[in-house]
């Protein structure tokens, strides 16, 4: 029986699909039974999808400065 | 991350649509480089990396994501630098770092299930979900104080979506050891939405 302890764990594996095939039939029947880890699960993918856009947009500054050592 | 770029202009050299590929990828790419040779020499290495990146955009086919693209480009250059400051070793301070373990470890009973257990977090969608000023001023908080090996496995994974192969390579250090790592970063990014979700604060 899967522990939660080890979904927390193997939840990147599993979404890079990168289990062999009866540890991912086991994390997928966890998720099934335990609503905890479901949940953990989906919010740990949303997170993950979420993580691209944690750096804010740069300042005009900034983008000048890039442009100008473009064009010299 | 909303598409706003004329890919077809921007391949052709187009400098309007290079500077909206600017604004959108240069604080990422930044954070990529600053683990990796330092907040001083990071400005310089991406700078350096821009102007590469627009002499080879029309080389651009899309097989990847551009943010992964251009952080390819980043490391490449941050590599060199380190070369040129004839460091011995690529990221040797990024290997043994064990401090500042699993953020999570805290919420599991002793037979491995939830003793806390994750709260409902709400949310329209996954880019709503850091969108908060507050939770972006925590969150880098968090990020500033990570161990750079940690920060380095994150922007590398998450943020600049390079294949975990890739990222090994890059950083010399075996799958097994990446996973920890990557594992303990997004733990802690976690714990910190968690928290903030249920209480509002960090």
């Amino acid at each position: 029986m899967l522990k939660c302890r080890e979904v927390v764990h193997e939840a990147d594996q599993f979404l890079s699909d990168d289990l062999p095939w009866h540890r991912r039939s086991r994390f997928k029947i966890h998720l099934i039974i335990c609503k905890h880890c479901s949940r953990y699960f989906r919010q740990f993918k949303a997170l993950k999808d979420a993580t691209p856009s944690m750096h804010k947009k740069a300042s005009d500054e900034e983008v000048t400065k890039v442009m100008d050592a473009i064009d010299d | 991350m909303i598409d706003n770029i004329d890919w077809a202009a921007l391949k052709t050299g187009d400098k309007t649509q290079f500077s909206t590929l600017v604004r959108d990828h240069h604080r990422a790419l930044i954070a990529l480089a600053t683990p990796i040779v330092g907040f001083s020499e990071a400005e310089e290495v991406v700078q350096i990396a821009w102007v590469k990146a627009y002499k080879a955009i029309a080389t651009f086919e899309g097989k990847s994501k551009i943010r992964t693209w251009l952080s390819r480009i980043v490391i490449n250059e941050a590599k060199m630098q380190l070369r040129a400051r004839k460091k011995e070793t690529l990221f040797s301070d990024l290997a043994g770092d064990d401090s500042n373990g699993d953020a999570l470890e805290d919420r599991f009973a002793a037979n491995g299930h939830w003793a806390t257990p994750p709260a409902t977090w709400h949310y329209d969608s996954p880019e709503a979900l850091l969108m908060s000023d507050d939770l972006a001023q925590c969150l880098d908080r968090i990020l500033t104080a990570m161990p750079h090996n940690q920060r380095a496995i994150l922007e590398m994974r998450d943020s600049s979506e390079l294949p975990f192969e890739e990222i090994c390579n890059n950083l010399s250090i075996t799958a097994s050891n990446a996973r920890v790592l990557l594992h303990r970063a997004r733990a802690h990014l976690f714990k910190l939405v968690d928290h903030y979700q249920e209480t509002g604060e960090c």
